[in-house]
């Protein structure tokens, strides 16, 4: 490339490289920096090393709301893609409402989380409990005041939100698939199973990718559905990480800490999306 | 060509960071535009939203007898979002002169913020008590803005038909006699419940009720608990007592229960006939039934077997800080303020008449009060029959994060009161011992 072409790229570049800077890698390094010292929100304090990320591998409750955060984001993205391909196979087929069905499956995406979580919160803890009432059943009254419930309705909340959306990215797969190769299965007698398991399944796999690694960011950096429905709740075993992490910091205002935590989240989140990218382009090799 | 290429490129790129860095820039100017030649400018950062509205009126009156103070009123509400904003604000730069401050442990973290405080007239004139967890070697580093009481919460309607006369009950046992008897006749009576346990605030549990049995091992005050290296849980027998109480007798499940279903939806609609919480529900009872919150309600205290078992916790729910930052002119027209709303004829009326705050200041018509809670607070408070909030002087998170929610795992049965004591002490004294 020539030089002057060089020059311009980086000066049409300087804005966005300029805000960028500011914004986010500016902050990001000093969080970073304070996560080495004792920084309580008003005054840095004094240096101390790894200290905070010494202790925070001994925190159970941080090592808690982790391990609970994994467990969610795998039950939901298995739970998501599922009920999401399932979705757009119904909307896919030749029924007559099928556009009607569409909006209303994505309808739930555009409703905001902070909202979500409180009619969720509605419907668990009031219709849930009038449910159980009428029919004598005493575990449909404690829905969200135990670990499990609090763990499912989490799930719940989420596949109802995320389903749509993942649906609209298999729609376009499943509408790109070669008509010839469906027409082949048809008249080679294929039935109705054998065409999905053999052949459109197949042919989506990419879609499993770009969708698996949506919602997996998606649940497990997951804070507002997790604070209006639950709040963490009962006892903070239903805590995710960012919570856990917000609280840490604004609760016991250790901000240091928090941020030594903040710290090893978007390690992981760094390598999960890192491996995401990675995947997607073998499969791009592949095709 | 390449060229007119390199020019376009300089140009947009140096018009868009222009413009970029010119409106980071705007805000600023348009801040320091407010402030006249002469006029002060006080920023207050306050956190009382129930409140907002007749505090803005008052300022408003305040600015009108002198012209040359100009009061800029944020209010941001509740307890932790206040507490993440003031610290965000100071992180700014952009600092507010008149802020809210909490206990010991805000008055430590904050102390080279905290402008002195001991030469105002509203110090002077500020009760009995109401300083300790603000003052620093004798120094007083913020104001009260009012008192505030709890206790169980009583339907007297409920009571009389039941046949119960709340004057004799004066212990636990004959409060257990009392919910016995609502229990008995809940049908009658229309009851779901004789209790609405909110089990979800882990602030009523771990904060209000564990303060009642905690304070007495702290002497009923702030600082003491501020300095204690550990818990010891004295009365610890007497707070399962009054928890297994209020569980067993409640509306379940309890862990489902907010502060709004219980006192919106099952006290204010007569469903349940005692609730633990203080005076400040007022406005949410009046808001469903407006002749319940004015004549048919009552306060008993909650009794703590073995110590007192008549007083009710009294105590100063927030302090109004002033910034030493600021300027001087800027200090003492923000301790000017202060004396004025808490200390003059129309402040004083406004304190108890707009606001209906219990004062915590000498000097007021307490006959004035008019909600029934209100004033059997402050006939208690005047009386000396009270407990101490200590709470404040709690290890930080440790009252709702900790205890409460080890409160909630034995309501679920998940663990036994021995180990909610054994963990909170644990964790009382691992956080002073840092």
């Amino acid at each position: 490339m020539m030089r002057t072409r060089d020059l311009s790229y980086w000066l049409f570049l300087a804005p966005v490289l300029l805000a960028l800077t500011l914004v986010v890698i500016v902050p990001m390094l000093l969080g970073v920096y304070y996560s080495f010292t004792s920084w309580n929100g008003i005054v840095t304090g004094s240096f101390v090393g790894l200290e905070n990320y010494i202790a925070l591998f001994k925190d159970e409750r941080f090592l808690a709301s982790l391990w609970f955060t994994t467990k969610f984001s795998i039950v939901s993205v298995i739970l998501i893609n599922i009920i999401g391909l399932s979705l757009a196979l119904i909307v896919t087929s030749k029924i007559k409402t099928s556009n009607l069905l569409r909006t209303t499956f994505f309808m739930p995406n555009l409703i905001g989380g902070l909202i979500l979580g409180f009619i969720w919160q509605f419907i668990f803890v009031k219709v849930f409990a009038s449910v159980g009432q009428m029919i004598g059943s005493e575990s449909m009254q404690t829905w969200l005041a135990t670990t499990e419930t609090g763990f499912w309705g989490l799930v719940i909340l989420m596949s109802w939100q995320l389903a749509g959306y993942i649906m609209v990215i298999y729609i376009a797969y499943l509408e790109g698939l070669p008509k010839e190769v469906m027409e082949a299965a048809q008249l080679d007698c294929m039935n109705a199973f054998q065409r999905f398991r053999f052949i459109v399944f197949p042919l989506v796999a990419p879609a499993f990718t770009v969708s698996m690694f949506l919602t997996l960011s998606n649940t497990f950096k997951l804070y507002d559905q997790n604070l209006s429905l639950t709040a963490g709740g009962p006892y903070n075993s239903t805590e995710m990480v960012a919570m856990e992490i917000f609280k840490t910091a604004f609760m016991q205002n250790e901000f240091a800490y928090a941020q030594a935590k903040a710290v090893i989240f978007f390690a992981i989140v760094a390598v999960v999306a890192l491996f995401q990218v990675y995947l997607n382009k073998r499969r791009e090799v592949e095709m | 060509m390449e060229k007119l290429n390199v020019r376009k490129g300089l140009l947009a790129s140096l018009a868009l960071s222009a413009g970029m860095l010119a409106a980071c820039g705007a805000e600023e100017e348009a801040t320091g535009a407010g402030t006249g030649e002469d006029q002060v400018t006080v920023d207050v950062f306050q956190f009382k939203v129930e409140f907002k509205d007749q505090f803005e009126k008052l300022a408003a009156q305040y600015e009108e007898l002198n012209p040359d103070v100009n009061l800029e009123i944020t209010t941001v509400g509740g307890g932790e979002d206040y507490g993440a904003a003031l610290r965000s604000k100071f992180a700014s730069g952009d600092e507010p002169a008149i802020f809210n401050i909490g206990g010991p442990q805000d008055v430590a973290d904050w102390k080279k913020n905290l402008a002195v405080l001991s030469d105002t007239k509203a110090a002077d004139a500020a009760l009995d008590g109401t300083l300790e967890g603000v003052t620093v070697e004798s120094e007083v580093l913020g104001l009260p803005y009012n008192q505030e009481g709890y206790g169980f919460i009583y339907n007297t309607r409920l009571f009389e038909e039941a046949g119960i006369d709340p004057a004799s009950i004066t212990d636990f046992a004959s409060l257990e006699e009392a919910v016995k008897t609502l229990d008995s006749k809940k049908e009658e009576l229309g009851l779901d419940a004789v209790f609405a346990l909110p089990g979800k605030e882990t602030w009523v549990t771990g904060l209000h009720l564990s303060n009642t049995f905690l304070a007495p091992e702290f002497d009923n005050n702030v600082l003491t608990a501020f300095d204690a290296k550990e818990v010891a849980f004295e009365y610890g027998d007497a707070f399962k007592k009054i928890l297994d109480l209020q569980n067993d007798y409640s509306v379940q499940p309890t862990l489902s229960l907010d502060y709004s279903m219980q006192v919106e939806e099952l006290f204010s609609m007569e469903r349940v006939a005692i609730i633990q919480q203080g005076n400040w529900v007022y406005g949410s009872i009046a808001g469903i039934d407006q002749e319940l919150a004015d004549s048919g309600v009552g306060l008993l205290p909650i009794p703590v077997e073995g110590y007192e078992e008549g007083g009710i916790p009294v105590g100063v729910p927030m302090y109004w800080a002033v910034n030493s930052n600021e300027d001087e002119a800027v200090v003492e027209a923000s301790k000017e303020f202060l004396d004025w709303m808490y200390t003059s004829e129309e402040g004083k009326t406004a304190v108890l008449e707009d606001f209906k705050f219990i004062p915590a200041y000498e000097g007021y018509d307490t006959t004035k009060l008019t909600d029934p809670l209100s004033k059997e607070i402050y006939a208690a408070a005047e009386a000396g029959n009270t407990i101490g909030w200590v709470f404040m002087g709690y290890p930080t998170g440790w009252g709702q994060d900790q205890l409460g929610a080890s409160i909630q795992k034995y309501l679920t049965g998940e663990a036994s009161w021995e180990e909610v004591e054994g963990a909170a002490k644990d964790a009382w004294s691992a956080d002073r011992s840092k």
